[in-house]
């Protein structure tokens, strides 16, 4: 009895399987969409623009061997040439994330994060709230060997029935004692839309 | 008395298809409620604002009149609630106009209903307008990351507006073409055609784009660190009013080191009168009705100027004079928006004319009452629409300066009621704003106080 009963659930276990999907709640007009799918909806600076720059010159900068034992870089803002909003900051990081993923550098503390890491340090230093000997010390911060700044800029041009985008995204690495530029790359791209 | 029955019918079914709507004076409500506001009595045209909106169904004008209304009280919370309700309104519409431009398009382009009696959506430099306003409220209370979320929403609305108009107007051409329409705005007789054709109503790019906003929207990135948004921002102001000193200053200034760190970057926004309101005149246009040539006496929309506010050209800060930098008209976006639609406005009003004729023409054969009662009914709801926002601040100008961490005295001048304001700065980046209509200045928030006026008058009759 007690076999023919395991025999039965055992069947509909194998039946049933274990992968069984989640279930989905809500409307068939809401879809998850590929991240790396060609962006075209409008001729202004999308998702794949962003994609590509970033791609393109981490690989370029990985590549170019000026990286050596994984110096530690500052990264500094894009600055924003065109009339269009581009958070630039949102290309960096691309670039930053993944240099850093694949262990060719290091970044000290940028423009954004300072503020928050001398305040820590402060809170730490200054307020007598923590155990001494896990207090970070101060004058311990690494400083950074190459600096890492760009520019996007953009030519617009358009008639009554044809709009021209053409943006060029160059960065440049630049050694901090010498202030000579190691490396630099630029990216363009060329957007037309016809009505 | 079949005569009569249909007399009857015909009423009816007119009032029935054309709702309340038709016969609501939005013009003359607003005038009242603008009223109380000028004289300084808020919670009076609070009041009457509710009461004129009575109904569970409220439209997207009563939230918008209802926000600025609560904004000059002082209660930012109240206000950001109704302004939520109004973003909901055009939210919606935002996704409509992305989801499928074209039925948007085809349906706005319908011939068969009046202006007036469509669902009030707004027009696009309200939408505009309504977020700007809103980053305002938040940063009157300092709250900075939740301005960058309103203004990157304006931005982003502004260009599903710019791709939306491209394509109406492109379509509006075409139409106009099918249905042989070629009467323009300047061929109207009696029309006040030169309040169109202001040097400062063309010289706009669009309806919509407003410089303020953009300088605004550089400003809130600047602050937030974000030189890399902040530049297109000012950029595109400075794309929008060329020439303007302080415009351009804003691009240059961004990678320069600023004075003394200690030192707030201020910026002082004063909005002062209210936008100006849509009347209805009618004026006869030749029209061909069932193969004969017919005056027709047609409703069009102008706009009528608002005369409470005088123009602000500097205020006083700490007893220096500080000039004014005028950014944003609402008078001349909202004739620019009535002459962007003005040949579409025609070209429906001519075509709904024309079918309305040849209806009436049948009908007075069959039963000349019954034709007579069309006639009447056609004239009640035959006017062109006169909703607008009218609360909204008409002229709004600026000035940034750096100022010393502590108190300070901003007055504003005699012409106006001579208003004092004390201002409290306590930090980096601070926008100070005040809305000034008639002699009444509002402004609230932590870092504002208005100086009860009251002293001031006692010392003139001393005199």
């Amino acid at each position: 009895m007690f076999a023919r009963i395991s025999i039965a659930a055992l069947t509909i276990a194998l039946v049933s399987g274990c992968s069984t999907s989640s279930p989905v709640l809500g409307s068939k007009n809401i879809g998850y969409g590929d991240t790396k799918a060609v962006e075209l909806v409008t001729n202004e600076f999308g998702s794949t623009d962003l994609q590509m720059i970033a791609e393109s010159m981490t690989r370029s900068l990985a590549q170019s061997g000026v990286l050596h034992a994984r110096p530690v870089v500052q990264v500094y803002d894009v600055k924003n040439k065109t009339s269009e909003y581009i958070d630039t900051r949102e290309i960096t990081t691309s670039i930053k994330t993944q240099l850093m993923k694949s262990g060719t550098a290091r970044f000290a503390s940028d423009n954004s994060d300072m503020q928050s890491q001398v305040d820590q340090l402060k809170l730490q230093n200054q307020t007598g709230l923590y155990k001494k000997n896990t207090v970070a010390k101060t004058g311990n911060m690494i400083a950074a060997q190459y600096r890492l700044e760009g520019s996007i800029s953009s030519i617009v041009k358009r008639s009554s029935d044809y709009k021209d985008v053409f943006y060029k995204f160059s960065l440049q690495l630049i050694d901090v004692e010498s202030g000579l530029s190691e490396w630099m790359d630029e990216k363009e791209i060329r957007k037309t839309t016809e009505r | 008395m079949v005569f009569r029955a249909l007399t009857l019918a015909t009423l009816v079914a007119a009032l029935q298809l054309t709702g309340c709507s038709a016969f609501r004076s939005y013009d003359s409500e607003l005038q009242e409620t603008n009223q109380h506001l000028t004289s300084g009595n808020v919670d009076a045209a609070l009041a009457l604002l509710e009461q004129n909106n009575k109904s569970d169904d409220k439209d997207l004008l009563y939230y918008f009149e209802k926000g600025e209304l609560l904004r000059s009280k002082g209660d930012y919370t109240g206000s950001q609630a109704a302004w939520r309700a109004a973003d909901d309104v055009v939210f919606k519409w935002e996704e409509s106009v992305k989801l499928d431009t074209a039925k948007y398009l085809s349906q706005f382009g319908s011939y068969l209903v009046n202006d007036k009696v469509r669902r009030y959506e707004g027009y696009d430099y309200e939408k505009v307008m309504l977020t700007t306003q809103m980053a305002l409220n938040l940063l009157a209370q300092n709250d900075f990351d939740g301005a960058r979320t309103e203004i990157k929403k304006t931005h982003e609305r502004e260009a599903v507006i710019a791709e939306l108009r491209d394509k109406e107007y492109l379509k509006r051409e075409e139409e106009a073409e099918k249905e042989g329409v070629r009467t323009q705005y300047k061929d109207l007789q009696g029309y006040p055609v030169a309040s169109l054709d202001a040097p400062e109503v063309v010289s706009l790019k669009n309806s919509y784009q407003s410089a303020f906003s953009h300088y605004l929207s550089g400003y809130v990135y600047e602050a937030l660190g974000e030189k890399g948004l902040a530049a297109p921002g000012y950029r595109k102001a400075a794309e929008l009013r060329p020439n303007i000193p302080l415009l351009e200053q804003a691009l240059l200034d961004l990678d320069k080191r600023k004075g003394k760190a200690s030192d707030s970057d201020v910026l002082i926004v004063v909005q002062s009168g209210l936008a100006p309101a849509r009347d209805s005149v009618r004026i006869p246009l030749p029209l061909p009705i069932a193969g004969n040539l017919v005056i027709t006496p047609l409703s069009f929309p102008v706009i009528k100027e608002d005369a409470s506010t005088g123009l602000i050209s500097e205020i006083q800060l700490d007893s220096s004079p500080l000039a004014l930098t005028s950014l944003n008209s609402i008078s001349a976006m909202s004739r620019r928006a009535l002459r962007d639609d003005m040949p579409g406005i025609i070209l429906r009003t001519s075509v709904r004319a024309i079918s309305r004729g040849v209806a009436q023409k049948k009908l007075n054969e069959a039963s000349p009452l019954a034709g007579l009662a069309m006639g009447i009914a056609s004239v009640i709801v035959e006017g062109a629409d006169t909703r607008t926002w009218r609360t909204l601040p008409n002229e709004t100008q600026v000035v940034r300066v750096r100022l010393s961490q502590g108190e300070h005295l901003l007055s504003l001048p005699s012409s106006q009621g001579g208003n004092k304001i004390k201002v409290k700065i306590d930090r980096p980046y601070q926008v100070i704003a005040l809305r000034v209509v008639g002699q009444q200045v509002f402004a609230g928030g932590p870092a504002v106080q208005v100086e009860p006026r009251v002293q001031a008058q006692a010392i003139a009759t001393l005199k």
